[in-house]
C-alpha cells in the first residue's frame, strides 16, 4: 500500500506510477507520452490551482488537477 | 503534389519541438513558405532541394508523439505519411530527450517505410556531458540510418540528403521488437486476415497492430471483422511495451543521463513560481509593449518625414506635368498617404513579432500556459487556451488555428470568440495614431491599456460563458515544458521577416485596394465627381447610419465610413481617417483638419473610437477563419454580432466615464 494521489506529492521526491484513473482519451495520451505503470516521476512545482510541473521520462510536463489527482503513485523505497 | 515529376517526397516527422522545422528551414533554406509558431505548426508545408542530381520534396509535418488520431496534429501528420506518395520519413529526434522520441520511432518502424533517422541537438547532448552510443542504437532499431546533425549549427545536412537519397528503396523490417506471445500470435493472424482482404496493402503489421489497439479510423478505412481476435483493446499493453524496449534502448545506449539540465530548472523557479509566475509574466508582457511603442514610434517618426517628403515630392512632379488634378488626389492623397500611412508603422510591428519571437523560441510561451492556468481555470478554460490568445497579440488569424491544440470542440470555440479581442497588430496604428494626436505624452499608456481592455474584455467574456456552462469543464491541463535554450537569431529573422512580408503584402494588396475603393467612395457622388467629400455616396449612405453611435460618441459619418472599411482589415480605419481628412499625414495637420470638421472632437471621443476598433468585427481574414476552424456559419455570425455589441457597450461606456475627466 501506501499510494499516494500525484497531486499530494512531495516536491523533488522520486515516485512511480502506479495507476492512472482518467477517463479514455485523456489516458491514452498519458500512456502514449510514457505515463505508464512503473514509470518513475518527480514533482518540480506545485501551484494552488492543482496544476504540477512534473518530470518524467527526461522532460518536463504541466498537468491539470483532474490529471494530477487521478493518477496514483508510490514512493521508491530505496 | 503532382507539379514534381521527378522529385520524390520526404516527410518530416518527430515530437512537438524537436527542432523540425528548424531543420527543415535549413535544409530548404529561403524556400520556406510559411513561418512557424513551434509546437502549434498545425499544417503541412512542402519545400524542395537538390541533392546529387536528385529532386527532393520535403514535407514539415506537425509535431505530435505518438500516431494515434486524438489531436488534429496528429491526424494531420498521420494521413500525410501514410499517403503513398511519401517514400522516405525522416525521423527527427531530439538527442537531448530521446527516450521520450524514440516512442514514435518505434510507431514510425513499424510503418515498414524506408525511415532515416536525423539526431538533432547532438551539441546539446555533448554539452551536458552525455553519450550516445551510435553503434548499438541503429541496431536496435531495424539498422535503419542514423544521421547525427545540428540543425542550428546547419552540421550533418549533406549526410543527411545523401542518407535520405540511398536509402529511399530500402524497405525496413517491419518488426522492430517483439510483443509478447499472445500479442504477436494475435499480430500474425490479424495480418493474414488483413492480407486476404487488402492484398495491395503495404504496412500490414502496423495495421495489424493498429487494429489491436482499438483504433477507429483503421478500422473505417479497412473494415474486417476481427471480433474474434481483437476481443478488447490492448492498447495499454502495446504502449507498455513499447515503452519497456525504449527502457532496454536507453540502458543500452545512453550514458552519463541527467548529468546536467539544471540551468532550466534554475530559470523555472523563478518564472513558473506559483506566487511570482504571474507578476513575472505581467512584467514581460508590459517590457514588450512599452518597447513596441516607445521604440517603435521614435523610429515611426523618421519614417513620417519621408512619407511627408514623398508627398510633396509626387505632389509638385504631377503639377509639373500637368496631371488630371484627380488622379494627382488618387494617388497623392489616397494611395501615399494611405498605404505609405500604414508603412510607417512597420517599426512598431517589427518590434512586437521580434518580442514574440523571442517568447516562442526561448520555450517560455509553453509555460505561460502553466502559470496562468490558476486564472483561466476559474474561466473555466484550460491554461493552454492562453496561447491562442497572445498568439493573438501578432494576428487573430493564426491565433484563431492554435486554438486546435485545445482538447474539446467546446475549449475551442469559447477560445475562438475571445481570441480576436486580443488587439492584433493591425490595431495598433489605430491606438497608435489617435493615443498621440488627443493624449500627447500619455500616447504609450493609452495605447497599452487597450491591450488590458481587450485581455479584460476577453476574460469576462470567458467568465460569463462558464456561468452559462452547465457541464464544467474539468482541469485537463497538458502541454509539454520544452528546455530553455538562447533564442537563435535565424529563426526570429525568419519568423519575423515573414510576418513583415504578410504585412507589406496585405499592405500592397487588401489596403492598397481599399485605399482607393474609400477614396472613390468619398470622390464620387450621384452627379459624378465632387468636390467636397460631404456630398460622397458614402457620406450619403454613412449619415443614415451615424446616429446610432450617439451614445459612444461616433456619431459622425466618417468614422462610420472608417469603421465599415476597416473591416476589410484594421489598419484600413486609419488610412480611411487619412483619406478622410486629406492633406492630413502627419499628426498635427489630421488633428487640425479632424478639429477644423469636429471642433468638439476630443479625447474622449478618441478613446471611444479606440476602444471600438480594439472589440468590433474583426478583419474578413479572421472571420473566415473562424468560419473555417468551427465549421459554423451560425457560430461565427453570432460572434460577429456578439462583438459589435460588445464593442458598443463598451465604447459608450468609456466615452461617458471620460466626458467626465475631459468635459
Amino acid at each position: 500500500m501506501g499510494n499516494i494521489n500525484l497531486w499530494d506529492a512531495e516536491l523533488n521526491k522520486e515516485y512511480t506510477v502506479e495507476n492512472i484513473f482518467l477517463e479514455n482519451p485523456i489516458s491514452r495520451r498519458l500512456e502514449a507520452l510514457g505515463i505508464n505503470e512503473g514509470t518513475p516521476v518527480c514533482v518540480l512545482t506545485r501551484k494552488k490551482s492543482g496544476a504540477l510541473i512534473v518530470k518524467i521520462r527526461g522532460t518536463r510536463l504541466a498537468l491539470g488537477k483532474h490529471i494530477t489527482s487521478n493518477i496514483e503513485i508510490k514512493e521508491v523505497t530505496k | 503534389m503532382r507539379e514534381h515529376p521527378n522529385g520524390f517526397h520526404v516527410a518530416f516527422v518527430g515530437n512537438p519541438n524537436c527542432g523540425k522545422t528548424t531543420l527543415f528551414n535549413a535544409i530548404t533554406g529561403a524556400r520556406l513558405k510559411v513561418a512557424n509558431w513551434p509546437g502549434v505548426t498545425v499544417e503541412k508545408k512542402e519545400g524542395t532541394v537538390e541533392f546529387e542530381d536528385e529532386k527532393l520534396i520535403l514535407i514539415d509535418t506537425p509535431g505530435i508523439y505518438s500516431l494515434s488520431t486524438y489531436t488534429i496534429e496528429e491526424k494531420v501528420t498521420r494521413n500525410c505519411i501514410l499517403d503513398d506518395d511519401i517514400e522516405v520519413i525522416v525521423n527527427v529526434v531530439d538527442a537531448s530527450s530521446l527516450e521520450r522520441n524514440l516512442y514514435l520511432t518505434l510507431q514510425l518502424l513499424e510503418l515498414g517505410k524506408p525511415i532515416v533517422m536525423a539526431l538533432n541537438m547532438m551539441d546539446v547532448v555533448e554539452e551536458r556531458g552525455m553519450e550516445i552510443d551510435m553503434h548499438r542504437l541503429p541496431e536496435m532499431l531495424c539498422d535503419i540510418p542514423i544521421v547525427p546533425v545540428s540543425a542550428i549549427k546547419k552540421r550533418g545536412l549533406d549526410i543527411l540528403l545523401h542518407a535520405i537519397i540511398h536509402h529511399k528503396e530500402a524497405v525496413t523490417l517491419g518488426e522492430v521488437f517483439s510483443y509478447s506471445d499472445d500479442l504477436e500470435d494475435k499480430i500474425k493472424k490479424l495480418e493474414v486476415i488483413m492480407g486476404a482482404k487488402y492484398p495491395n496493402h503495404s504496412s500490414a503489421r502496423w495495421h495489424a497492430i493498429k487494429l489491436l489497439e482499438d483504433d477507429e479510423e483503421v478500422s473505417e478505412e479497412h473494415p474486417v471483422d476481427v471480433s474474434r481476435i481483437v476481443d478488447k483493446s490492448y492498447s495499454r499493453q502495446i504502449i507498455q511495451a513499447k515503452y519497456s524496449y525504449i527502457d532496454d534502448i536507453i540502458k543500452e545506449c545512453l550514458f552519463n543521463k541527467s548529468a546536467k539540465e539544471a540551468g532550466t530548472d534554475r530559470i523555472d523557479a523563478i518564472l513558473t513560481h506559483p506566487v511570482f509566475g504571474v507578476p513575472c509574466f505581467l512584467i514581460i508582457m508590459a517590457l514588450v509593449f512599452l518597447l513596441t511603442f516607445t521604440l517603435g514610434d521614435w523610429i515611426k517618426g523618421f519614417l513620417e518625414i519621408f512619407l511627408e517628403w514623398l508627398q510633396q515630392v509626387v505632389s509638385t512632379l504631377f503639377d509639373s506635368a500637368h496631371v488630371a488634378v484627380w488622379l494627382k488626389g488618387l494617388v497623392v492623397d489616397g494611395i501615399i498617404a494611405g498605404v505609405g500611412g500604414i508603412l510607417t508603422f512597420l517599426p512598431n510591428i517589427i518590434i512586437l513579432f521580434i518580442a514574440l519571437a523571442v517568447l516562442e523560441d526561448s520555450g517560455y510561451m509553453a509555460r505561460v500556459a502553466y502559470v496562468m492556468d490558476g486564472i483561466m481555470g476559474k474561466l473555466g478554460l484550460s491554461g493552454k487556451a492562453f496561447l491562442p490568445m497572445i498568439l493573438g497579440f501578432g494576428c487573430t488569424v493564426p491565433a484563431v488555428m492554435a486554438t486546435r491544440a485545445l482538447e474539446t470542440p467546446k475549449d475551442r470555440r469559447r477560445t475562438m470568440l475571445i481570441t480576436p479581442f486580443m488587439s492584433c497588430s493591425a490595431r495598433l496604428p489605430i491606438y497608435v495614431l489617435f493615443s498621440g494626436l488627443f493624449f500627447g505624452k500619455w500616447a504609450a499608456v493609452v495605447s497599452f491599456s487597450m491591450y488590458v481592455l481587450g485581455i479584460l474584455v476577453a476574460l469576462a467574456t470567458a467568465f460569463v460563458a462558464n456561468l452559462f456552462d452547465k457541464k464544467k469543464n474539468k482541469n485537463n491541463l497538458l502541454i509539454e515544458l520544452p528546455e530553455y535554450k538562447r533564442p537563435n537569431l535565424r529563426s526570429i529573422r525568419i519568423y519575423v521577416w515573414n510576418k513583415v512580408k504578410d504585412y507589406l503584402t496585405k499592405a500592397g494588396t487588401t489596403i492598397f485596394i481599399a485605399s482607393i475603393i474609400v477614396w472613390f467612395a468619398l470622390n464620387v457622388g450621384p452627379k459624378g465627381f465632387v468636390l467636397e467629400p460631404v456630398y460622397s455616396f458614402a457620406a450619403i449612405a454613412a449619415k443614415v447610419i451615424a446616429p446610432v453611435l450617439k451614445p459612444c460618441g461616433l456619431n459622425m459619418w466618417e468614422v462610420v465610413v472608417a469603421l465599415f472599411a476597416g473591416v476589410s482589415a484594421k489598419e484600413v480605419v486609419v488610412t480611411s481617417f487619412t483619406v478622410l481628412f486629406s492633406n492630413a499625414v502627419n499628426g498635427a495637420s489630421l488633428y487640425d483638419s479632424i478639429k477644423s470638421v469636429y471642433p468638439s472632437f476630443s479625447a474622449a471621443n478618441a478613446l471611444a473610437l479606440m476602444v471600438f476598433c480594439l472589440l468590433y468585427t474583426p478583419c474578413l481574414a479572421t472571420i473566415a477563419t473562424i468560419r473555417k476552424e468551427s465549421e459554423s456559419i451560425k457560430f461565427t455570425l453570432l460572434s460577429i454580432l456578439f462583438q459589435i455589441g460588445v464593442a458598443f457597450a463598451m465604447s459608450a461606456l468609456v466615452f461617458n466615464i471620460a466626458r467626465l475627466f475631459v468635459g
